[in-house]
């Protein structure tokens, strides 16, 4: 029997999350060499806005799944009882309102609350898949991931970098001491400074001891970056190495098409109007830095100093639209979960990661200073095996 | 003993300068044009400005001290970096840039991108870059000073077979080192998998985009440097037949190819054409592929040993180079993707030149090349065979010319690090 899945999503339309994710569980996806078929099927969609351009009905009548009025008939496909063996639950992109601090109010405390209603009210709990970060809010993710743990259901979350290709194909040891880590990301926030911050975490997780949690951050941003980088608040020779990964460098390299060495030859400054830097600052000492360095590259790339290996870097290879692989390799995952019952790797990095970018912006909300975060004492294991891309 | 410190200075630190200097080889670029994303932009480029290389700005341990351009276009780049970097001088003729403008050979490798720029196309639709005209000049500067120096040819030898194999014979007679081809061995791989060596390959496939007598050699340098690592090594090749149009579809549907290699190789793509409106990612069906595939070309060809490979020319359908194989004890199709980070939109740089660049490095300073330059003698002649058989209707070619046996490297020469 297939596995039945309801999708809880804000909206459907082409290029939004929903609609790559969803539709790889209804037409396949790319999996290590084939056109993998799940032995799941979409039974029933709750879908929040349908704006022009809506897909939900189209796809409803083809692929015959019900889309629902409420996210808790979604879940009892129209009876009284929780009806599905899995939840998907897709809170990006739809029209919400931005807070002070400049997040998006995207649902899915809500919707995920309305989920853990049901499965309270019906005395039985199934796997839930979370996309990006679990809530705004680190109180409402953590709830979150309290709800997973008091009704004991498996929970995933997060960005597909983590799980994506790598350029090259690396990973940290298990256990290395990490001295210094840097990742540089661009686009806004408090979208893309998600992904880039689960892209650092997913890799120094792995340092010896394990996460420990952050004890304080801080965002800084305009031309107190580039002083933090003469000052040696971030390592010059981490930004060289994560930006030697970079295929997208901007400026000279989009004029006349030579390679750049951005960190010595001067561009930068004119490059990135506004760069913003992430101060993490974890409980076992190490710190790390996330650089958003819009007007400069265009991908994700990392570095970082390791005791006994030194420099490591690489770029988390982000594929192009629209077939956005990369969201394939997020779903294989899902469905990893949702056929054995256990996560592949472990929510708290995605809740520490949601507690991490709220507590930057409000960083920022108070003047750039810098935040002691106690509540963000998440401890945990990276998953042995390498999650990413890699067969 | 008494001395200055300007002579201690002296001594101490021009010592081990001259001994540096005499270490970095001089290099010539011979190249037909140098225009924003030209082959001469992208490799000339990095051994001027360094590249991305192992987690740093590399900059090669060499200097490229002169360069002949044969065409200088409206959009040409080659002054402004002459000017960028004067140590780089632009010469008139191949001689003089080889010779520095004095009597002798005067550098220790030489670099030459005949790709791009205006030059005639032939009936078979071959464009009649100079290369081997290039090379002729190049081998003559080496002659005249009784001496050669490693040489590099990017992408495929010759246009025209008998000149591609005098280029190759003239390296062997001469003894000089030489290296060509496409970066596609070279560049990253999704997944990063190498062909196991001494593998049983059975048959094999590249789906790849592009036109005849272009992106054609690069698809057949993908296919040639996999099953190249099969057990007994290549073989050569005993006969190449082409199909383009309605022929494609019907060698498709009667299973010329392997099908199963064929879908293997698409579900390695990043850039499948979504075949139906509205979904971004969805595997098309046969009747997709013909809407979506205006000029469809195979070449397929028989190697000594048996081996069976098509390349797959399918502009419409992808716009990357995905590989599958079928190996003897393996259940499932053995398939990844030479990954070139293209700019066309999708980066600013092409970066797959960055390990092509590296491999020619390594030749200079080692005077060995990394890989077989037979590779591309028998991709080149591929190249023309398969040009050949669409001229002749599409006709079978027999190419007992292509019997070119040689060993791979042990060593995986794909960016890995």
């Amino acid at each position: 029997m297939p596995k039945r899945i309801a999708v809880v999503t804000t909206v459907y339309r082409y290029l939004t999350h929903a609609q790559h994710e969803a539709d790889r569980i209804l037409v396949g996806y790319p999996r290590n060499g084939t056109w993998h078929h799940p032995d799941m099927k979409i039974v029933s969609l709750y879908v929040d806005q349908k704006p022009e351009g809506d897909l939900s009905e189209a796809r409803s009548r083809e692929f015959g799944f019900r889309v629902c009025p409420t996210i808790t008939e979604a879940l009892r496909c129209g009876g009284d009882k929780l009806a599905v063996d899995a939840v998907m639950i897709i809170g990006e992109h739809g029209h919400y309102p931005r807070n002070e601090k400049g997040q998006v109010l995207y649902p899915r405390y809500e919707f995920f609350k309305q989920c853990v209603d049901v499965f309270e009210k019906d005395g039985r709990s199934v796997p839930v898949f979370n996309d990006k970060h679990l809530s705004y809010s680190f109180e409402k993710a953590k709830w979150m991931v309290d709800a997973s743990r008091r009704l004991g259901f498996p929970m995933l979350a997060g960005s597909s970098v983590p799980v994506s290709w790598r350029l090259p194909d690396m990973e940290l040891p298990l256990g290395c001491e990490i001295v210094d880590a840097l990742m540089v990301g661009e686009g806004g926030s408090d979208a893309m400074d998600f992904h880039a911050l689960e892209g650092l975490q997913c890799m120094v997780e792995r340092r010896k001891g394990g996460e420990t949690g952050v004890r304080a951050v801080q965002l800084i941003e305009g031309d107190a970056v580039w002083k933090a980088g003469e000052d040696g608040r971030w390592s010059k020779e981490l930004l060289t190495a994560a930006l030697s990964r970079s295929d997208t460098p901007q400026g000279l390299t989009v004029k006349d098409g030579r390679t750049q060495d951005l960190v010595r030859n001067g561009e930068l400054p004119k490059l990135v109007k506004n760069p913003w830097a992430y101060f993490i600052e974890y409980t076992d000492g190490l710190k790390a830095t996330l650089l958003m360095l819009d007007g400069a590259v265009t991908d994700f790339n990392f570095a970082a100093r390791v005791q006994g290996l030194g420099v490591q870097s690489m770029q988390f290879l982000l594929t192009p639209e629209p077939n956005v692989t990369y969201s394939a390799c997020l779903v294989s995952k899902v469905e990893e979960m949702f056929v054995n019952g256990s996560a592949p790797y472990p929510v708290e990095r995605t809740l520490l990661v949601s507690g991490m970018l709220e507590s930057c912006l409000t960083s920022r909300g108070l003047g750039h200073k810098r935040l002691e975060t106690p509540q963000l004492g998440v401890k945990y294991h990276a998953p042995r095996e390498s999650q990413h891309a890699r067969a | 003993m008494n001395i200055s410190r300007r002579e201690f200075i002296a001594t101490s630190a021009a010592a081990p300068l001259a001994l540096e200097a005499q270490k970095r080889p001089k290099l010539a670029a011979v190249c037909t044009i140098y225009f924003k994303m030209s082959h001469a932009q992208h490799i000339v480029g990095r051994f001027l400005e360094g590249y991305g290389w192992n987690g740093t700005h590399h900059h090669p341990p060499m200097d490229l001290v002169s360069l002949y351009v044969d065409q200088i276009g409206k959009d040409d780049l080659s002054r402004e970096r002459a000017a960028r970097f004067p140590e780089m001088k632009m010469y008139p003729t191949i001689a003089e840039a080889l010779t520095l403008g004095g009597g002798k050979l005067a550098v220790d490798g030489v670099v030459l991108v005949g790709e791009h720029g205006h030059y005639p196309r032939n009936e078979k639709g071959q464009t009649k870059y100079p290369r081997y005209e290039f090379f002729q000049q190049i081998v003559k500067v080496f002659r005249d000073s009784g001496r050669s120096v490693p040489v590099f040819n990017d992408k495929h030898l010759s246009w025209n077979w008998p000149w591609a194999k005098e280029m190759y014979d003239v390296s062997r007679s001469m003894g000089f080192a030489f290296m060509a081809g496409s970066s596609l061995p070279v560049t990253w791989r999704t997944p990063s998998l190498e062909m196991p060596a001494g593998a049983r390959v059975r048959e094999a496939v590249c789906v790849c985009y592009g036109g005849v007598d272009s992106y054609d050699f690069h698809g057949l340098e993908t296919i040639q440097c996999m099953v190249e690592r099969r057990a007994g090594g290549e073989s050569g090749v005993k006969w190449v037949q082409a199909y383009r149009g309605e022929n494609f579809w019907k060698a498709c549907r009667e299973g010329v190819w392997p099908r199963d290699l064929m879908d293997a190789a698409l579900t390695r793509s990043h850039t499948l054409i979504p075949a139906r409106k509205g979904f971004n990612n969805v595997f098309p069906s046969l009747d997709d592929m013909r809407r979506l595939v205006k000029d469809p070309v195979a070449y397929q060809y028989e190697h000594e040993d048996g081996l069976r490979s098509t390349m797959l020319l399918m502009e419409g359908l992808v716009a990357d180079f995905n590989f599958a194989a079928r190996i003897e004890g393996r259940a499932e199709p053995f398939s990844t993707q030479m990954y070139l980070p293209m700019p066309d939109g999708r980066t600013t740089l092409a970066n797959f030149f960055s390990p092509l660049v590296n491999n020619m490095e390594r030749m200079f300073l080692t005077g060995t090349p990394t890989y077989p330059v037979e590779r591309t003698l028998l991709t080149t002649g591929l190249t023309a065979a398969g040009v050949e058989s669409l001229y002749r209707k599409q006709a079978r070619y027999d190419t007992p010319h292509l019997a070119i046996r040689y060993q791979p490297t042990q060593e995986s020469t794909f960016w890995r690090t």
